[in-house]
């Protein structure tokens, strides 16, 4: 079988059941879907299947023969970010960054059905995400600006005091 | 200075947001074996047989540890400050809550981790538990822990952590009302989005790498150190990359078992808990009983308090003693009472240990302060407010342990939440700062009492 | 990686149908909401699996005042038809989860580990739905009240309803997206004026509520009634004497948005 992640078409080798999110992980080592509950409770693993945000780790691969998936991998490099992925920099809308990708996720799909700035209409797309750091506040604020189409001028933050270090923290 | 009211970026933002940064179980480490733990299906019991041999002769399975294999089992997470160690890294003949480890095995994958942990022999004497903290004194209360079923290594070798300030008699003798309370906050789990995880890799040159999810990075360091009696130069460290933790990831978890499967079996090895084992066995903020009795004059001064606290530990003290050593000094919340009387005991019960949270120890008073003081202005029918205003922390006053406030927040903190709230105020308490008290709104009889820093 | 020998993916309701047989050690997968959690979990290791995705029978039709749902249709799917069933569907996990869980799936699941789940049960209890299913005997059709009793070892195929006069939902608010329901209502009142009335979470399945139904004229007297209907239980949501108080409430409530739509 097959599954199209991210542009790509990948031959899957996994067991039939095996969740779509072990597959991105495991076997395709595309890590921005995060293990966070693995019984569709937090979030942390939502991507794009043909275009409608899923928790990946209910999916069992057998059934997305040929299914398009997209993670936050397939939105924009560092240096063309997208503009939901602008707005979360730009209001600090991450903070230790687990939740982010599934957020990142459920927001693209948000706004590309039409979403708009209100705020209720977000927080019913977003709700079934658990953030633990921010409170939410920085994640609607972020979004809201995305489907508003703010623009933002991040030189002034990528080009801050600190050097922006691309390779992240552990490895 | 260059960001102070500058937008400074996170460091790490536009990672975050790329996919690209890397939390522990992004590192691929390939070859790496997978851990699962025995845990104890009981809250208290006796291990009368423990046979690991027929997960050991499974196929796939490369090690399995149990505390015969651990240099040195018992250590605790105060013993840097040298206080003695209460808790085996793996139960060794007894459990104490449930969930606790008793084994860990490595295999070369999740399923077969988990058939090996399943094909472990093993058997229990289940043994009567104790769950109320309230009954842990009862002379028929289950013992449960070898020190006894409270920690008796506070200062100077007490039982308890006590608080001793002003005449406490006095102050009960001039209250025109002694309001009481109980409060009994419930256990908290941190519930940080990435579970406990660690990968530890046997690097050729003898030392460990740990890819490690730890608050504590140094800290975890020495912990493991001292379970392997190695020197801290075997260890290298790779953290900074938490996804989420909250106090819940200063136990060091899973680094020092990963680091054991990983040297008896020469292989990488890495352990996630599931989720479900984060709920059930990983530490949680602590429940409290904590019982008041203030003397109040009938314009709502707080002439003294009176408190006793049990501080709901579970099976071994971890950070507690530390939580209720905070708890005692922060046992008026942002007031100052100038007589106390405080006794706060760390109490064992077969639950799952408590640890770190969030400026644990000192929310669960807060939260019965704060309740206490509404209540307290409900029975004068004053405004709570004006009640907090008056009795709120001033430069020169001493918390309960005797340290003396210069810059206290109290004041200006109840004021802008009144301000608003639109709650009206009267002009002298508007007006209020944290100025030492020189405002006249201390009646002449209770200066003596609370009026004059200088005096305690 | 799950210890599964088979694994079975029909393409058309026929095979569907055919794979399933009399589905004994047939382990069905609908949206895998429920069952994907279980086998990743290693509570559950099926030895033969059918995954419906596949299979069609995901279909939401209109003929007249008829409604058919089909088994896969997704709970997203619901959301807007009128009450009972779209509040209901509306009131059931976050879109994520709706976008994928299904129907049959939903209906099949009353028994959760700690608490009830099934939401869908009493709206289409209320509305008086006919189940049709496969399995031993070949396919039937039913009325869903039967089909509760026994659904084990059927396959859910579709669902059919008359669309009813007026509907009405009053659920306990969940205190979070991921909650299942503590305790919901439903009414449907058709053409000829008869109520129905049923609840989920007052059992471990949906359950009808007659009695309260014979009261409908007087919502009060049919709130007190609702609990001679049901047997309460304790569960990781709610205890039962909290759903003692909150029963009648919700009957109540339903009866009265019934007058109001």
């Amino acid at each position: 079988m097959n599954l199209n992640v991210n542009g790509r078409t990948h031959e899957i080798e996994s067991p039939p059941l095996t969740t779509l999110l072990d597959v991105l992980r495991e076997e395709l080592g595309v890590h921005s879907p995060k293990v966070g509950c693995e019984q569709g409770g937090c979030g942390a693993c939502t991507v794009l299947v043909d275009g409608a945000p899923r928790r990946s780790c209910l999916l069992p691969v057998a059934a997305l023969d040929g299914a398009e998936i997209t993670t936050v991998e397939g939105l924009g490099a560092a240096e063309h970010l997208e503009p939901v992925q602008a707005a979360f920099v730009h209001h600090y809308a991450a903070q230790c960054g687990f939740c982010t990708s599934g957020l990142l996720m459920a927001a693209t799909a948000y706004i590309a059905n039409g979403g708009t700035d209100d705020r209720e209409a977000i927080a019913e797309a977003l709700g079934g995400h658990v953030c633990r750091c921010t409170g939410y506040v920085k994640i609607v604020d972020a979004v809201a600006a995305a489907a508003r189409g703010d623009e933002f001028d991040l030189s002034v933050t990528a080009a801050g005091l600190f050097t922006t270090t691309m390779s992240g923290g552990a490895a | 200075m260059k960001a102070v009211g500058a937008r400074v970026p996170r460091y790490d933002g536009v990672a975050h947001v790329t996919g690209r940064t890397v939390f522990v179980e992004d590192v691929e480490i390939p070859g790496v074996a997978w851990v699962k733990a025995l845990r104890s299906p009981h809250h208290h019991a006796t291990i009368t047989k423990l046979d690991t041999r027929p997960a050991e002769q499974m196929k796939g399975v490369r090690a399995v540890v149990t505390a015969a294999d651990v240099p040195l089992n018992v250590y605790g997470h105060l013993s840097a400050l040298g206080i003695p160690g209460d808790e085996p890294l793996l139960a060794d003949a007894e459990v104490r809550y449930l969930g606790q480890p008793i084994a860990v095995v490595a295999a070369d994958d999740e399923q077969t981790a988990q058939a090996a942990v399943d094909a472990i022999e093993i058997e229990f004497e289940e043994r009567p538990a104790l769950f109320d903290v309230r009954k842990a004194f009862d002379p028929d209360a289950p013992q449960i822990h070898q020190w006894g079923n409270w920690y008796p290594h506070f200062e100077a070798g007490m039982d308890r952590r006590q608080i001793r300030k002003g005449d406490i008699d006095a102050a009960f003798a001039q209250a025109d009302v002694i309001v009481q309370g109980v409060y009994r906050p419930a256990a908290i789990e941190q519930l940080p989005l990435e579970t406990q995880v660690c990968q530890v890799v046997p690097e050729a040159n003898g030392r460990l790498t740990i890819y490690s999810c730890t608050q504590a990075l140094y800290f975890s360091m020495g912990v493991v150190a001292a379970h392997l009696q190695q020197p801290l130069n075997k260890f290298k460290f790779v953290g900074g990359t938490v996804g989420g933790g909250f106090g819940g990831k200063v136990d060091t978890a899973t680094e020092t078992l990963c680091s054991l499967l990983a040297l008896k079996s020469g292989r990488p090895t890495k352990w996630r808990w599931t989720r479900e084992e984060e709920f059930l066995c990983s530490s949680t903020r602590a429940p409290w009983h904590m019982e008041m009795a203030d003397a109040v004059t009938k314009d709502g001064w707080i002439l003294g308090r009176r408190m006793i606290t049990l501080h709901d530990s579970g099976a071994y003290a971890r950070f507690s003693p530390y939580g209720v050593t905070k708890h005692a000094f922060h046992h008026t919340g942002a007031y100052t009472i100038p007589n106390l009387h405080f006794d706060g005991w760390c109490v064992f019960t077969n639950r799952t240990p408590t640890s770190a949270m969030r400026g644990f120890g000192v929310t669960s008073v807060s939260f019965a302060t704060e309740t206490h003081l509404s209540r307290i202005a409900e029975e004068l029918g004053i405004d709570p407010f004006e009640l907090r205003l008056k009795n709120a922390n001033r430069i020169g006053d001493t918390s309960p342990n005797g340290v003396v406030y210069t810059d206290p927040s109290t004041v200006p903190t109840i004021l802008a939440i009144a301000d608003h709230l639109g709650h009206e105020l009267p002009a002298d308490y508007r007006t209020m700062t944290s100025e030492p008290r020189s405002d006249g709104l201390l009646p002449e009889h209770l200066v003596a009492q609370v009026g004059n820093p200088e005096d305690h | 990686m799950p210890a599964v020998t088979d694994v079975l993916l029909p393409a058309s309701p026929d095979e569907a149908v055919a794979a399933f047989g009399d589905g004994s050690g047939v382990t069905v997968i609908g949206g895998g909401t429920i069952v994907m959690p279980d086998i990743t979990a290693g509570r559950i290791r099926p030895a033969r699996t059918l995954l419906l995705a596949r299979a069609g029978l995901a279909g939401i039709t209109h003929e007249g005042s008829t409604v058919t749902l089909g088994a896969m249709a997704p709970l997203q799917g619901l959301v807007d038809l009128p009450a009972p069933v779209g509040p209901c569907a509306g009131n059931v996990a976050d879109l994520e989860i709706r976008l994928q869980a299904t129907v049959g799936g939903n209906l099949c699941s009353g028994e959760g580990a700690e608490a009830p789940r099934g939401d869908l049960q009493g709206p289409l209890l209320a509305v008086g739905a006919q189940i049709r299913s496969a399995g031993s005997g070949g396919i039937t059709t039913e009325p869903l009240e039967d089909f509760l009793g026994h659904r084990r070892g059927r396959l859910v195929l579709d669902l059919t309803y008359e669309e009813p006069a007026a509907g009405a939902f009053a659920a306990v608010d969940r205190p979070h997206t991921h909650a299942y329901t503590t305790l919901a209502v439903s009414a449907a009142r058709t053409s000829d004026g008869t109520i129905r009335l049923a609840a989920t979470g007052a059992g471990w399945w949906g359950i009808r509520l007659p009695s309260a139904e014979a009261a409908a004229a007087d919502p009060a007297a049919a709130g007190a009634a609702a609990l001679k209907d049901v047997k309460l239980h304790d569960d990781a949501l709610a205890s039962a004497w909290y759903r003692e108080q909150a029963l009648p409430v919700l009957v109540r409530r339903a009866l009265a948005r019934l007058e109001e739509s």
